[in-house]
């Protein structure tokens, strides 16, 4: 059996095509093979969260995915959240704002599955919020900026919302 | 963006947005793991799976005959080659502690490296690591500090009799008469549980060999470049300038990354003999037991009381299990000298005794995280004095504020030796009593018998001791002591200023901390301004980034070297615009007079001075790059009371945190929000602390809990809202900073380990063993049979 | 922490599925969600040779609610259930147990199947199973079998599966008329692997306990069915908080279970758990039926 497959899939949008080994990682095919470091190991076993990434529109553990599971699928790292014209998803400024990050290695993952929240739940308490990241380990934020950011992002959302509604 | 968050006009006191953080937010950081030199190998280390055997051979063939696998290393090839780590751990014992950087002869805990495996990818330096044949000959175990320092115990080192690495007394004041006279004794023991910092990027190096210099270049997951440079020069014997360390994003450091270990030292070893760049990424398997962990004190205590509770003197004897190597550069000594020697905290001790130790075992050696001894140091004393408060019948908080070295008494010199100044112990007190509005909550409490679940109230105080100078040592006997660190200010020609300094950051944005203050002091706008902390190519000397010195020292340095800077720029400026010196200001990055009639921008006078330099006199063109070293001589007293209040479900034992109130004395604060992350970030630790963190070791020293799922950190749901409140006043310190990186946790530990105790003794129950896990819990209410 | 080498498989049907497992025999691995087989092969605490990738194949990941029960495909993934209304409304003790699982990001890759065929002790699924008196679907080169949920649990991480043969679908029959149901578990932090868990289903008519379900999770073994408890309930009558009875149906319980000691949890504390949370299920399970 050869130790190596062919994969075609799309990442941020771009489709690639590659040789990979059978045993390597979404995670590390990303970060190795495509260059794309925003996508970080932090146990390789599935608990801290920061490998996240979004698998045909749903969050995944990139550490406990193979590569070659990810043929014909769709990914979406951190690096492709940002508009094609550069500007940053609102998420993203909302954390740079609200100062929901320290040392950044958690990021990637958060942002991941937040704008799964927030995709599913746009109006979530902070309960909710918490729930939904307590997937993810951050130990440097103590999680407050970053509930701060996630929920800024709701609020602003329900204004726009609002002012729509008011100018329709 | 910078600029709209200025509050009155100043960047210092602005929580300015950091635009360190910009790359990391969207994806483009560069972190250790992200670095990819062509043609570069990776190792994989060959761990022991024995806390204590003989090596009697290894066989590496099979392991060597693996495709892709480049050389496999033993400890015996390194023999006679490099220079092992000697701690000599202090001047309190005579024992040195040699640590080989493959192991040699033995191997003293499960974890310790015997082989490196150097090979194409990871994945075949682990699958040639597997193949490696290794006989062992075990011998037998030392697993707990109190049997280890038996005269029959088995010896971790034949030069540590008793296994002692540290010991010391002390003793200050008439203790025996203290106590003798006494209205009240009390005496209890406690235990803290064995840590580790967790970073969520565990270390990890590239050695570079003519990469980007013409000699050493380590890119390492680090907090002290510059004492990485210092060691590699002496161990590997090489000039100082021709190693570069350059420190890349790190992924949490908290004092783990501060310690000088053997995996790193032997990659860069490695890329000298093979010419290759080499890789090694700490995995989170090998984190467990290659970093090094922290706490696992055992702590008796006593303290002695007035009739009003005024403490008369505090008596300790503190057993820390140090693991099996005195650290490199820290030396055993500071998990139990801090315990010991930082226990009196922000309370009036006139007398102290105390004997510590630093016992040597079979399992991963220990080293500074995050605050070091002085949580469970603070926690012992603030439950004990619950257990006063309890006896005596006075309030907790009422029983604090009689004891808490009050300003009008500072400068106080403490038992300790310590001498407390320029810090608001009670006024944080009472900050956070009213914010969390104490009497009420007592009030409730007292009335309270709710379904099954005990409300508890717990507060702590703390001192941390920050920015330390050179009159202040971090611990007796350490290798090197830190105290003065250099930062260089340059106009660089396109007029930007630059700052340079060894400090690097893990989150705590030192960058923007260094161009805020660099942009009052000089009147050059922040955008203006940039900063390198990390490259030890680009930074005059500098410790490092540990013990809460970066916001003094940097500062500090910046506010010395933009007082010469300023002086040369408006002697130029003056000259050029033709007005008298004291005429002159600088807003902006313009260089103007007051009446701002003349102005010139900064841009344009580094223009002329380096490129235009023909009309300029040369007395006033000597340069526009300064360096200058800042010693604050002395450290700055950061102080906080911490108040919280807990649920502890008496059926399961869980403890759930429903109130959290902060009230910190930070000194003058650079940026508000960066602090706020931090005293958060510290809680939140403090909290894990308390209820979940515990590295467990079965008796025969082999590690329980190996992974994510047994070493529990606190997620999102496990740290509470917290309030923050503040009662600052400025250190002595230039620019009146403190440090607020550890004080935090300090605090935490303390309330939330007093309010489960206080939970508990609603019904008569006690707890002196934490974590407080659900069924540590249970046994102190009598649920459950057994100690708590 | 990379994985050792292993053949990769990813049929498209099952039939190559079944003939590439019999041929590699306890060597084989089957791949589905890989959230708790990953793990394992990136510590390299597993090694099998063959890995045979299921998710390529058709027709696995049916989630179909008939008068007969509730069948769940290999394929479903433990969000396809939290996604699904059906789930929500008509198999509650089903939905609160998969809330539980882990986290969002394993619930949506992880399998209903996976779980059950893996058999953790502090897993939600096979407790749910056995509770519901489900039956494991298994194909083999010989041909289809179902096992009842008991007989297919044969101890911790252990399952009745013959070399070769896979799990490819998992069946709840309905329970009767006014029946609630209830699940609860202990867990340091939420989301992680239960130290100790309960799932009831309670069947009462008239405030009578006429059918009781209690299994315990955690305990060590594999989910752990308390007849004597169960037994002791049918044909009791229930106050309204039934307290007496559930108090001593939680005793029954605490005796049924043989609790290991771990790192996590000594026995002793297990056993205790084990009493507390079936009382809860229990308490949880009866609101419920009187809802109905």
């Amino acid at each position: 059996m050869p130790r190596e497959q062919n994969i075609r899939l799309t990442v941020n949008g771009k489709a690639y095509e590659r040789t990979v080994p059978v045993r390597l990682s979404l995670a590390d095919f990303l970060r190795d093979h495509l260059h794309l470091t925003g996508t970080h190991l932090g146990c390789e076993h599935g608990v801290c969260g920061a490998c996240s990434v979004s698998m045909n529109g749903r969050s995944a553990r990139s550490c406990l995915t193979l590569a070659v599971q990810a043929d014909g699928a769709e990914i979406v790292t951190i690096e492709g959240l940002r508009a094609a014209d550069g500007t940053r998803d609102p998420l993203q400024q909302a954390f740079l704002e609200n100062f929901g990050l320290q040392c950044g290695y958690c990021t990637p993952g958060m942002l991941i599955t937040a704008i799964e929240l927030l995709r599913e739940n746009p109006q979530p308490s902070e309960q909710d919020v918490r729930e939904a990241l307590s997937g993810n380990i951050c130990r440097c934020t103590g999680y407050q900026a970053i509930v701060d950011s996630v929920l800024a992002v709701a609020r602003e959302a329900r204004a726009s919302d609002k002012k729509k509604k008011e100018t329709a | 963006m910078s600029d709209a968050r200025f509050v009155n006009q100043k960047a210092v006191g602005s929580p300015v947005v950091p635009s360190e953080a910009i790359p990391l937010v969207e994806g483009d950081g560069r972190f250790l793991n992200d670095i990819r030199l062509p043609g570069m190998y990776h190792v994989a280390f060959l761990r022991s799976q024995h806390a204590h055997a003989r090596i009697r051979s290894i066989d590496t063939a099979k392991a060597c005959a693996l495709p892709g696998v480049i050389v496999v290393l033993t400890g015996r090839e390194l023999l006679g080659k490099v220079e092992p780590f000697r701690s000599m751990p202090n001047r309190f014992s005579g024992g040195e502690s040699v640590q080989h950087w493959l192991a040699l002869d033995k191997v003293r805990f499960c974890g310790e490296a015997v082989c490196a495996v150097v090979a194409e990818d990871r994945a075949t330096a682990e699958d040639a690591a597997e193949l490696i044949e290794v006989d062992y000959e075990p011998l037998p175990v030392v697993t707990d500090p109190r049997s280890g320092e038996r005269d029959d115990a088995p010896l971790v080192h034949d030069s540590c009799p008793n296994n002692y690495l540290i010991k010391r007394e002390y003793e200050r004041g008439n203790v025996d008469e203290a106590f003798r006279d006494a209205h009240l004794v009390v005496k209890r023991q406690f235990k803290i549980g064995r840590k580790q910092a967790l970073c969520l990027e565990s270390r990890g190096c590239v050695a570079g060999y003519r990469e980007s210099t013409f000699g050493l270049t380590m890119w390492i997951s680090h907090q002290l470049p510059y004492v990485v440079r210092h060691y590699l020069a002496r161990h590997l014997q090489l000039a100082e300038n021709d190693i570069r360390v350059v420190v890349p994003h790190t992924g949490g450091g908290f004092g783990q990354k501060a310690s000088i270990y053997p995996e790193e030292f032997v990659c860069a070893y490695l890329a000298l003999q093979l010419r290759r760049a080499v890789k090694w990424v700490e995995d989170r398997l090998e984190n467990m037991v290659a970093s090094t962990h922290a706490r696992d004190q055992s702590i008796e205590v006593a303290v002695a009381v007035d009739r009003d509770g005024q403490i008369l003197a505090l008596s300790s004897d503190v057993w820390v299990d140090v693991g099996a190597y005195s650290t490199y550069l820290w030396s055993a000594g500071m998990e139990p000298l801090q315990t010991a020697g930082l226990m009196p905290g922000p309370y009036k001790v006139p007398a102290m005794r105390y004997r510590t130790r630093g016992v040597a075992t079979n399992k991963t050696p220990v080293g500074p995280y995050r605050a070091v001894g002085r949580p469970s140091a603070s926690a012992s004393l603030e439950l004990l004095l619950d257990e006063v408060a309890r006896r005596l019948e006075i309030d907790p908080v009422e029983l604090r504020a009689r004891n808490l070295i009050p300003v009008e008494a500072m400068p106080y010199r403490n038992a300790n030796n310590l001498v407390h100044d320029n810090v608001n112990y009670l006024p944080c007190l009472k900050l956070a009593a009213a914010k969390v509005q104490y009497e009420r909550l007592r009030a409730e409490q007292r009335q309270n018998g709710v379904d099954g679940k005990l409300r508890g109230i717990g507060v702590a105080c703390y001192a941390e001791l920050t920015g330390l100078g050179t009159s202040t040592a971090v611990g007796p006997g350490t290798l090197l002591q830190p105290g003065r660190d250099a930062v260089t200010l340059r106009m660089e020609t396109t007029g930007v200023l630059s700052i340079a300094a060894a400090l690097p950051s893990q989150g705590q944005r030192i960058m923007t901390a260094m161009r805020q203050v660099a942009c009052d002091e000089l009147g050059i706008a922040l955008d203006d301004i940039t900063c390198v902390n990390n490259d030890t190519a680009m930074a005059p000397y500098g410790f490092g980034t540990f013990a809460s010195r970066t916001a003094v020292f940097g500062s500090g340095a910046v506010i010395q070297a933009a007082k010469e800077l300023r002086r040369r720029i408006l002697a130029l400026g003056a000259h050029l615009l033709d007005v008298p010196v004291g005429d002159l200001t600088i807003v902006n990055s313009v260089v103007q007079t007051l009446d701002r009639s003349k102005s010139l921008p900064i841009r344009d006078m580094a223009e002329k001075s380096y490129f235009s330099a023909k009309n300029i006199p040369p007395e006033l063109n000597p340069g526009f790059e300064v360096t200058s070293f800042y010693d604050p001589k002395f450290g700055s007293f950061a102080g906080g009371a911490h108040i919280a209040v807990v649920e502890v479900d008496a059926q399961t034992g869980e403890v759930t945190i429903v109130r959290y109130v902060a009230a910190e004395d930070v000194g003058t604060i650079i940026n508000p929000a960066v602090v706020e992350g931090q005293i958060i970030g510290g809680i939140a630790q403090g909290i894990g602390e308390a209820l979940l963190e515990e590295l467990v070791y079965d008796e025969t020293g082999q590690p329980r809990t190996v992974t994510l799922a047994d070493y529990l950190v606190p997620s999102a749901l496990e740290i509470p809202r917290i309030e923050l409140h503040h009662a600052n006043t400025p250190s002595a310190a230039l620019g009146g900073f403190k440090g607020c990186g550890e004080g935090s946790i300090i605090g935490a530990l303390g309330a939330v380990a007093c309010a489960v105790a206080d939970a508990l003794s609603r019904q008569g129950g006690d707890i002196h063993d934490f974590p407080a896990t659900p069924e540590r819990v249970l046994k102190g209410l009598g649920v459950l049979a057994g100690e708590a | 922490m990379k994985p050792a080498w292993f053949d990769y498989y990813a049929p498209r049907s099952l039939d190559e599925a079944l003939r590439i497992l019999a041929d590699a025999g306890a060597n084989g691995r089957v791949l589905a969600g890989g959230q708790s087989l990953m793990p394992m092969l990136n510590c390299r605490l597993l090694n099998p040779d063959v890995l045979v990738d299921i998710n390529r194949i058709d027709g696995l990941n049916r989630l179909d609610d008939t008068q007969d029960g509730l069948t769940v495909g290999a394929l479903v993934r433990h969000a396809d259930l939290l996604h699904d209304h059906r789930v929500r409304e008509s198999w509650p003790l089903l939905f609160e147990a998969t809330k539980q699982v882990a986290h969002p990001a394993i619930r949506n890759r992880g399998t209903v199947c996976g779980s059950i065929a893996h058999n953790d002790p502090a897993a939600e699924h096979p407790s749910v199973l056995v509770t519901l008196g489900g039956t494991v679907v298994i194909a083999g080169a010989a041909g289809r079998r179902e096992l009842p949920a008991e007989q297919f649990f044969t101890g911790i991480l252990s399952n009745a599966l013959q070399p070769g043969e896979m799990v490819v679908a998992v069946r709840y029959p309905r329970s009767p008329a006014g029946t609630g149901a209830g699940f609860v578990e202990f867990a340091r932090r939420l989301g992680d692997f239960a130290i100790a868990g309960a799932a009831a289903t309670l069947t009462v008519r008239d405030g009578v306990c006429e059918r009781a379900r209690l299994t315990i999770v955690g305990m060590g073994q594999g989910p752990v069915r308390a007849r004597t408890a169960e037994d002791a309930l049918t044909g009791r009558r229930l106050g309204d908080e039934g307290d007496e009875a559930f108090a001593d149906a939680a005793e029954k319980a605490k005796a049924a279970v043989e609790p290991a000691d771990d790192v996590h949890a000594s026995a002793a504390y297990r056993r205790h758990l084990a009493g507390v949370m079936a009382k809860r299920a229990l308490a949880t399970a009866l609101a419920r039926a009187g809802a109905h």
